[in-house]
């Protein structure tokens, strides 16, 4: 009876080195990198955001029959002196429309951050299977979200959201061509790369390309964030 | 009588399994010193306005359903977990507005005490600037008080308050902080988290969060 209850823990024993050998960890899901190399050198590739339906939404964030320009899933602050960021969540796709990670869009004015009637914004890049890209801009003009009140609360309204913007021009490329004067310190800058992204520096251009303008005045269309690295930085 | 016998050992066996395991020296070993508080100044945050994964033990292990209301559908997507946070004011700096992302790592052991996400952070300070910040937390510790307290009821000591989560990752990128613009433009430095479970019997089910960064100007140039 001893030897068999030996027999058994040993056996409990070689079960839990056995699961923890082969226990299927959670792996990622990946799709295939689409890059291309230029002519003059580097890596090229070219991130695509789909608005509104690419926004990641707060769970239980679900509004309907407000201002055309309200988006889900994003945060305003403003101090007392004006000074403004805002933050949003969207999925990333790549040039084929697959939903390969996530972004998270900050943008802020004021101060040391930006010259008066622009803003500075920051993209975080990441993809699960592959890394994540820090990236960091001089803005062409204030493209903040700015805060307002609903009938349920308060709201973050993204002036792009509305046809008003639009005026004129389907397509805005947001990244600056140069630095600001007094403000932020690069025009589409990839500061940092981790995992497969690590080691590579380059620069990038942000532009949103107007889809469609809804009979409510709203519109879809989409985000480009067009990055060319290399190696070495 | 064979039988009982049997299945008592099995039994017994699997649980000094995951204890040994769950007991792996490695743990004590791979933490990252604190920082000192007064170049690192503490932020309290909270983390309940999210998408994607709970983020606890069973969600790194894989043992865990989809949450519909939070989880995010594509398959790319589907071991992360994103939100967006508010970092108080204090310490002379103003409130700022963070995105944070953490994705479960792919580099995860159980045999090297690694069960753990790497946290990616964009940081805005309004008129002041910004910064992007790199972590890797490990919840090998949690997982492992967790374990004892349920094979030994009766001992709420077993779980500490809180667990210092930031550790090396195995992979080669370096942890830290990238500065991005404004006043913060190319300064360099590190980060670390502090999980701080809720409490038995609280209405609240969520943790709590603490965020240290510590970071330095770049070096002046002369010419």
């Amino acid at each position: 009876m001893k030897r068999l209850f030996v027999v058994a823990f040993v056996a409990g024993l070689l079960a839990v080195a056995l699961a923890a050998t082969l226990w299927p960890l959670p792996s990622h899901f990946r799709y295939r990198a689409i890059t291309s190399v230029p002519i003059d050198g580097g890596r090229q590739e070219e991130f695509i955001i789909h608005w509104p339906e690419d926004r990641i939404a707060r769970p239980g964030e679900q509004r309907s029959g407000l201002l055309p320009a309200v988006v889900a899933g994003a945060a305003v602050l403003e101090d007392s002196a004006g000074r403004r960021v805002s933050a949003e969540l969207f999925r990333l796709r790549d040039t084929e429309d697959n939903v390969i990670g996530v972004a998270g869009r900050l943008a802020g004015t004021g101060g040391a951050v930006a010259d008066a009637g622009r803003s500075a914004s920051n993209w975080l890049l990441v993809i699960p299977s592959r890394g994540a890209l820090f990236l960091a801009q001089s803005d062409v003009e204030d493209t903040t979200l700015r805060e307002g009140v609903a009938a349920d609360g308060p709201v973050a309204l993204a002036p792009a959201g509305a046809a008003a913007f639009w005026t004129d021009r389907p397509r805005v490329r947001i990244t600056a061509a140069a630095p600001a004067g007094a403000g932020s310190a690069t025009s589409g800058k990839v500061l940092r790369g981790t995992s497969e992204f690590a080691g590579l520096q380059g620069s990038y251009t942000e532009t949103w390309d107007l889809e469609t303008v809804h009979p409510d005045g709203s519109t879809s269309g989409r985000i480009v964030l067009s990055t060319l690295t290399s190696g070495g930085g | 009588m064979r039988a009982v016998v049997a299945i008592l050992g099995l039994v017994l066996g699997v649980l000094a399994g995951i204890a040994l395991l769950l007991l792996n020296p490695l743990t004590w070993l791979r933490g990252l010193p604190p920082l000192p508080s007064d170049l690192a100044p503490t932020k309290a945050y909270r983390w309940d306005a999210y998408r994607g994964i709970d983020g606890g033990v069973r969600d790194l292990l894989g043992m865990t359903r989809r949450n519909r209301a939070v989880a995010l559908k594509d398959s790319a997507l589907s071991h992360m977990r994103i939100g967006i946070v508010v970092l108080p004011a204090g310490e002379g700096a103003p409130a700022a507005l963070a995105v944070k992302v953490s994705v479960i790592a792919g580099e995860n052991s159980l045999w090297r005490a690694q069960l753990g996400t790497h946290d990616y952070w964009s940081i805005f300070w309004p008129g002041e600037g910004s910064v992007f910040a790199i972590g890797y937390s490990n919840y090998w510790p949690v997982a492992r008080d967790a374990f004892f307290a349920a094979i030994l009821p009766g001992d709420r000591s077993v779980m500490s308050p809180s667990y210092a989560l930031s550790a090396p990752s195995r992979l080669d990128d370096p942890a830290g902080v990238t500065g991005a613009s404004g006043r913060y433009a190319g300064f360099t430095g590190e980060i670390r988290e502090q999980l701080y479970l809720a409490p038995p019997g609280s209405a609240r089910s969520e943790p709590d969060w603490t965020l240290a960064i510590k970071a330095n100007p770049p070096p002046v140039a002369t010419r």
